[in-house]
């Protein structure tokens, strides 16, 4: 407790009233709206599209115009410029154009199918010209990314670049562009070999290029999201890559939430079966209890219980990042070190997956 | 509901203007903060809410019934049966929300080792926020009624006390006989130590958003997710800011708490004094965590014994009572390894003192040098048990320390300028003579209000501007 003799404090400092105190909170708080205007826009407007998302941008875009009528957004602006982050305020959407995988794949002068670039046999790693692993997706492939990053580590034959990024997915590129960030990667890290994990944040209505907002759920949603996964998929091959091992989405005891999942699961594993060279990881499975149902412990190798899932029932503990992982690794290593028949890859499209898959929403 | 968020700043408001016009009816007011309290609280599940409800009536009947026993002629007894009532009741909500698992899972451990292993029903119990608090709180009531420090307080008055939001999450733990007697009468509406309140919220700010959310996610959390990816000199580098991260996480949630309950008219008991500037673990437990280290002191330690059943049973006090402070962190062998260590740590420097007294020694001369060793002594010392607490498991942690030799050759890229930095900065404003820190509050206590807002939106501006995006919950959400 303070000691100080609140009748007597040192330096003869007087105490002030509670209007004066609240006068001066409201002066901050009116000041630090003005102030941070653009980036409360920017978040009403990164919202999920509906109700909460209009009344938030309702009661903030007022504000954002006066903030920038009075001049008071520029210091942010300035601010973030001078210290070389993003603009605080709403930024235009990185357009990535992806020009569409031909399909039926074309043919060679005497009929037969033109062999994918996939299919052309995958270099061995060895040491000195390790196989570049670029790990992407949002907060779900974080600790299981962490967990992959160190099995890469263990081999010495591959170099791995974990790159998650909080709250995002495929449906808002206005959030976060991960087309755009997957063609900077693939330029600047040259992986042979792509693991991707998204659709955690993707329960949301989508906004296709003409402006229409499909619900999720919807036929125009799957549509949109079909296209979306494949666009990633082009971009990714159109960048050298040889492999893509998509992870899907994990089972979670909310069966909402859980549906919603099943519904990407089954997007993700149509396109891994589509597209040559793409392995669906089915997560769902692997973090499933014995039933199929949700599990937060998982018995390990050795049968001990392991606390798999946190306490949100959606993210993984490192124990159940590690199991993940492995199963990614393996399929990795089947394909990159292997004796298996290089360019198998649309073969090796989730084998497992129709057995005992995700079942349908 | 996160402190650094527009959210809150609108839940303040509303509650500091509704806090001050409804002082004058005290019985409203009361009415009024509880449900604020509750909304607060009820914003991560509204189900959490019925703890404290449930919290409130049965240790008001605990507390009622322990003061009734006593009053009667040999009614001691009975009044330590409503107590250890009491003390079971707490302990089995809290065994339940947070450590069922935890024992069912080494209990399945054991069993398999014996060849005995069988499925045992674990359960997702989600863990109320700041349950530990919160069970530390109330027992606190119930046993200074039993020892007649107390008495008990109205139901509406105890009721303001398990909800009071400012201090909910993480802290500090206001003892019932510190906290309620500002309950008896209104809080005066013209003498808010405004100054000293701003500074508290705007230093918590800083330090957590500034310094703790940076160094967790440039250095902190790679060194311990993948410490094979780092050379030694960034695993050094990734411990001592963990310390600093530590520091000004859990000591910036004390500070806007004790700055948000001056403003609404209540002081809150300091948890934090310059922790890194100990000299001896016993000195860094009278700085850190002030609120809990005097908790188990006075609500443990005492009644194992403390120091009066001899040295050796002293000792054994001293660890017990630290395994039991580790295991209050978290459900897992590294909070108990961590307990353990400063358990261990107190005990030695114990014995060292005891047979420096039984040979008629004097304490050693301190000079700047020795000071600044021990400072660094204890600085490390207090480091290495941080990595058992950070890490996933034990083995995690020796491997952690491990890279500390492992990792020699290279030096890495992780410590950068701003890390090293702002290192500095953390362990640098634990050296901040406290006089100035109270010439800087007079100093904003001193300007007009429009003077004090102008002054706090620019401070929450380079707060802003500078941190990361978004705000990260506060580390001490989960105990």
């Amino acid at each position: 407790m303070d000691d100080r003799d609140p009748d007597k404090l040192p330096f003869g400092r007087r105490r002030r009233t509670a209007a004066s105190a609240l006068i001066a909170i409201l002066v901050a708080f009116v000041l630090g709206v003005l102030f941070n205007a653009p980036a409360m826009k920017k978040t009403a407007t990164e919202l999920p599209f509906g109700g909460q998302r209009s009344v938030r941008l309702a009661l903030v875009s007022p504000a954002a115009a006066v903030s920038h009528w009075v001049f008071l957004d520029r210091p942010a602006r300035f601010a973030a410029a001078a210290l070389g982050k993003p603009d605080p305020g709403l930024r235009p959407v990185e357009v990535v154009v992806v020009t569409p995988r031909p399909t039926p794949q074309p043919t060679t002068a005497s009929g037969k199918p033109r062999p994918q670039p996939t299919a052309k046999p995958l270099p061995k790693p060895y040491a000195g010209h390790p196989m570049h692993l670029y790990i992407a997706g949002d907060s779900m492939v974080g600790i299981p990314g962490m967990a992959l990053v160190n099995l890469s580590n263990d081999t010495h034959l591959i170099k791995p670049l974990l790159d998650y990024r909080i709250s995002t997915g495929l449906v808002r590129p206005d959030f976060f562009s991960w087309p755009a960030q997957l063609q900077r990667q693939v330029k600047a890290f040259d992986p042979g070999a792509v693991v991707v994990m998204w659709g955690a944040n993707d329960n949301q209505g989508v906004q296709t290029s003409s402006g229409k907002v499909y619900e999720f759920g919807s036929s125009g949603w799957e549509k949109e999201y079909r296209k979306r996964v494949g666009d990633a998929i082009a971009i990714l091959f159109d960048g050298g890559v040889r492999r893509i091992y998509w992870v899907g989405q994990p089972i979670v005891p909310d069966s909402t939430y859980d549906r919603q999942i099943r519904l990407m699961n089954d997007i993700f594993r149509g396109a891994a079966k589509k597209h040559p060279g793409v392995q669906y990881i089915d997560a769902y499975e692997v973090l499933s209890d014995g039933g199929g149902g949700y599990a937060q412990y998982l018995r390990d190798d050795k049968g001990e219980m392991q606390q798999v899932r946190e306490a949100d029932g959606e993210h993984l503990t490192y124990a159940g990042g590690m199991r993940l992982a492995k199963v990614v690794m393996a399929a990795i290593k089947a394909e990159w070190f292997g004796k298996k028949k290089p360019g198998a890859g649309s073969a090796a499209s989730s084998p497992k997956a129709s057995a005992k898959a995700t079942p349908a929403p | 509901m996160l402190f650094p968020t527009i959210t809150f700043a609108v839940f303040f408001l509303l509650v500091y203007a509704a806090n001050w016009l409804l002082m004058p009816r005290f019985r409203l007011w009361k009415w009024m903060i509880i449900g604020a309290s509750y909304v607060f609280y009820g914003w991560w599940n509204w189900r959490f809410v019925l703890l404290l409800v449930a919290a409130t009536f049965v240790n008001q009947a605990l507390g009622v019934q322990i003061a009734r026993a006593r009053r009667r002629r040999g009614g001691g007894r009975a009044a330590k049966r409503w107590l250890v009532l009491s003390v079971v009741a707490n302990l089995a909500a809290l065994g339940y929300f947070k450590y069922v698992d935890f024992f069912a899972v080494n209990l399945d451990h054991l069993l398999s080792s014996v060849g005995l292993g069988a499925p045992l029903p674990l359960l997702r119990i989600l863990l109320p926020v700041g349950i530990s608090f919160l069970v530390f709180r109330v027992l606190t009531y119930t046993i200074d009624i039993y020892r007649g420090e107390l008495a008990p307080a109205s139901t509406l008055d105890f009721g303001v006390y398990v909800a009071f939001f400012p201090y909910l999450l993480a802290g500090p733990i206001a003892r019932a006989r510190d906290f309620l007697p500002q309950l008896s009468s209104p809080r005066d509406p013209h003498s808010v130590d405004a100054g000293r309140a701003f500074i508290l919220i705007l230093g918590g700010l800083a330090k957590k958003i500034l310094i703790a959310d940076y160094l967790s996610t440039h250095i902190v959390n790679g060194v311990f997710a993948s410490p094979q990816s780092f050379s030694s000199w960034e695993t050094l580098w990734g411990i001592i800011a963990y310390s600093v991260q530590i520091y000004c996480d859990f000591s910036a949630y004390s500070d806007i708490a004790i700055g948000i309950s001056l403003l609404l008219g209540f002081e809150l008991p300091e948890n934090f004094n310059a922790s890194y500037t100990a000299r001896t673990v016993q000195d860094f437990w009278r700085r850190w965590h002030i609120t809990l280290s005097s908790w188990l002191r006075d609500y443990l330690y005492i009644p194992l014994g403390g120091n009066r059943k001899g040295r050796g049973r002293t000792y054994v006090n001293l660890i017990v009572t630290f395994l039991l402070a580790g295991l209050w962190h978290g459900a897992g062998w590294t909070f108990v390894f961590w307990g353990g260590m400063h358990g261990v740590g107190l005990a030695l420097e114990r014995a060292r003192a005891d047979a420096r007294q039984a040979r008629g020694l004097p304490e050693p001369g301190a000079t700047a040098g020795t000071r600044a060793l021990q400072r660094l002594a204890v600085f490390a010392f207090v480091s290495v048990a941080w990595v058992f607490f950070r890490a996933d498991s034990i083995g995690g942690a020796f491997g952690v320390l491990w890279r500390l030799v492992a990792g020699l050759g290279s030096i890495g890229s992780a410590v950068t300028w701003p890390v090293v930095g702002l290192v500095v900065l953390g362990i640098g404003i634990q050296y901040v003579p406290r006089r100035l820190i109270e010439r800087l509050e007079d100093g904003l206590a001193g300007i007009g209000w429009a003077g004090q807002g102008a002054v706090l939106a620019l401070a929450l501006f380079l707060i802003d501007t500078l941190g990361p995006q978004g705000a990260a919950e506060f580390l001490y959400f989960k105990f």
